[in-house]
């Protein structure tokens, strides 16, 4: 779906009409079924239905951005609740994408809210920033005492595939994880477009593709030398860098190359392995990932 | 409270900086050790390269100016910010090896502070007894404040010291001989003034840790075959 015209300025499009754009949702758990009670939008940014593709005790959701992309100035703000004792899982159509800026800076916020008992399942595609973006991308997850949370996000810097590079702009990237009021886990990140440390060793070492899953679950303590074990035996097809560990109450892999459909793949097959420890579920793939 | 004088000052700065410091801080490579196993370090310059851009891009965009941010806690008295930033610093730690290495090390200061017997230390050791795990950051900020240091100073030496363990580790897992430390260090510590200088006003929205190579180092360096660090 095409952006809507600007009435007050020449067509341009990094001048285009910017978007507040809003999404609440609610899910709870009724009646041993996980139901979407509240579904709330502002501007072009929702969810069409509740999806049920294993039965009734998770709740899928496909969110939908339909201007496709973020451009300066706009600003989309995601917020989730998953009620005590329900089962979220939500996914994306297809890749976020960042565009140039004209100069102003674009933002997303997520803040997802876990209770007690409940599971949240955050497996969104890759967010692409485009060369020239001005991005600033809040992440943040509050998890119950016993709340279950199984996440990832990829990060594409510059459209690699046409060359490009991230020379220009800057992302902001702030997330964190809290269980039972105290952070778990913080990562932050502030990037000039051809930041020295992009192409540093220690930082991304040249490569475009940043991807990190983020598990948590109240009996991983128990768990995590066996699940270590059998996550370390598979590796990203195409052979980048990647590594997992366990620090106390959280599991994280992470994937660092220039192939984001290797990251995602491979974050999948962690995931087979991962959900039936973290959600008490076998691992149904969600249709969306097959096309 | 007693205003210790300059040289006082040094000497007591000296002391916390010193690779005698009993916290075990030389049993740490944080990741180089395998950054030397899988061949990104193999010889002087590399290994010259991989610190200077951990001290650029990694600890002197989040763990210096977290460590500004503490010693202004610890002056104005600040329990409650003491504990916060303690807190963000534990979460901010990239793998369960660096996790631990800095809850050990914290609590190896922690019993420092009790064995110094130092009547100065006192509310030091009081608020650290109150926090459960101790960030190593978070107590050295709190003896560092305690003796009157300032800021930049103690950034700059608690920079030097991170530096100087860090070519250490390198010159036994690369490994490499005196005169390439003392290269690497007289190389180091001409950029950390810049860096200290930055940290010191860097608002905590610009704080950074997304080092994510360097991530993967530490969390790969868990299954490394053979070993002679703990991180």
């Amino acid at each position: 779906m095409d952006r809507l015209p600007d009435s007050s300025s020449p067509a341009c499009p990094v001048a285009a009409p910017t978007w507040h754009a809003e999404l609440h949702l609610g899910f709870a758990h009724r009646a041993g079924r996980t139901v979407l009670r509240e579904n709330r939008h502002r501007g072009p940014l929702r969810v069409q239905k509740a999806l049920y593709p294993e039965g009734d005790g998770v709740c899928q959701a496909l969110l939908l951005h339909p201007p496709s992309g973020i451009a300066g100035g706009d600003h989309l703000a995601i917020d989730i609740a998953v009620d005590d004792n329900s089962h979220a899982q939500i996914t994306t159509p297809g890749a976020g994408k960042w565009y140039r800026s004209g100069g102003a800076a674009a933002s997303q916020t997520v803040t997802l809210n876990v209770a007690a008992g409940a599971t949240l399942e955050w497996l969104p595609q890759e967010s692409i920033v485009f060369d020239g973006a001005i991005a600033r991308m809040d992440t943040h997850v509050t998890l119950a005492a016993d709340s279950r949370y199984l996440g990832w996000d990829i990060l594409c810097l510059g459209r690699a595939a046409a060359g490009e590079r991230f020379d220009h702009g800057r992302f902001d990237l702030h997330c964190r994880i809290e269980r039972a009021g105290k952070p778990l886990w913080i990562e932050r990140g502030s990037v000039a477009g051809g930041d020295a440390m992009l192409h540093s060793p220690a930082g991304w070492a040249g490569a475009t593709v940043c991807g990190t899953l983020l598990c948590s679950f109240p009996e991983l303590p128990q768990q995590a030398a066996a699940l270590l074990e059998a996550l370390r035996t598979l590796t990203p097809g195409d052979g980048a860098r990647h590594g997992i560990t366990a620090p106390p109450g959280l599991l994280i892999a992470r994937y660092l190359g220039d192939n984001s459909e290797a990251a995602r793949l491979w974050f999948a097959e962690l995931w087979k392995i991962l959900r039936p420890a973290c959600c008490g579920r076998p691992a149904v793939l969600p249709r969306i990932w097959n096309t | 409270m007693r205003i210790l004088s300059s040289s006082l000052q040094l000497a007591r700065l000296l002391q916390l900086a010193s690779p005698a410091l009993p916290v075990g801080a030389y049993t740490y490579s944080q990741g180089l050790e395998w950054a030397v196993e899988s061949g990104v370090i193999r010889d002087e310059a590399s290994a010259g390269c991989w610190i200077a851009d951990l001290l650029a891009h990694g600890i002197g965009r989040y763990e210096a100016p977290l460590l500004v941010a503490l010693m202004a806690a610890w002056t104005g008295g600040n329990r409650s910010e003491i504990a916060r930033l303690n807190g963000e610093f534990l979460a901010s730690r990239e793998s369960a090896e660096l996790r631990a290495e800095t809850v050990q090390m914290g609590f190896s200061l922690h019993r420092l502070v009790r064995d110094l017997r130092d009547p100065a230390l006192a509310d030091v050791e009081a608020t650290l007894a109150g926090l459960g795990e101790i960030a190593f950051p978070t107590g050295w900020a709190g003896i560092a404040a305690a003796w009157q240091i300032v800021p930049e100073a103690a950034l700059t030496a608690y920079l030097w010291a991170w530096a100087e363990n860090q070519v250490m580790a390198a010159l036994k897992a690369v490994p490499l001989g005196q005169a390439s430390g003392q290269r690497l260090l007289a190389e180091l510590g001409g950029r950390i003034p810049a860096v200290a200088a930055a940290a010191l006003t860097l608002p905590e929205s610009q704080w950074s840790n997304f080092t994510p190579a360097f991530a993967i180092a530490c969390a790969r360096h868990e299954t490394q075959y053979s070993r002679l660090f703990r991180s």
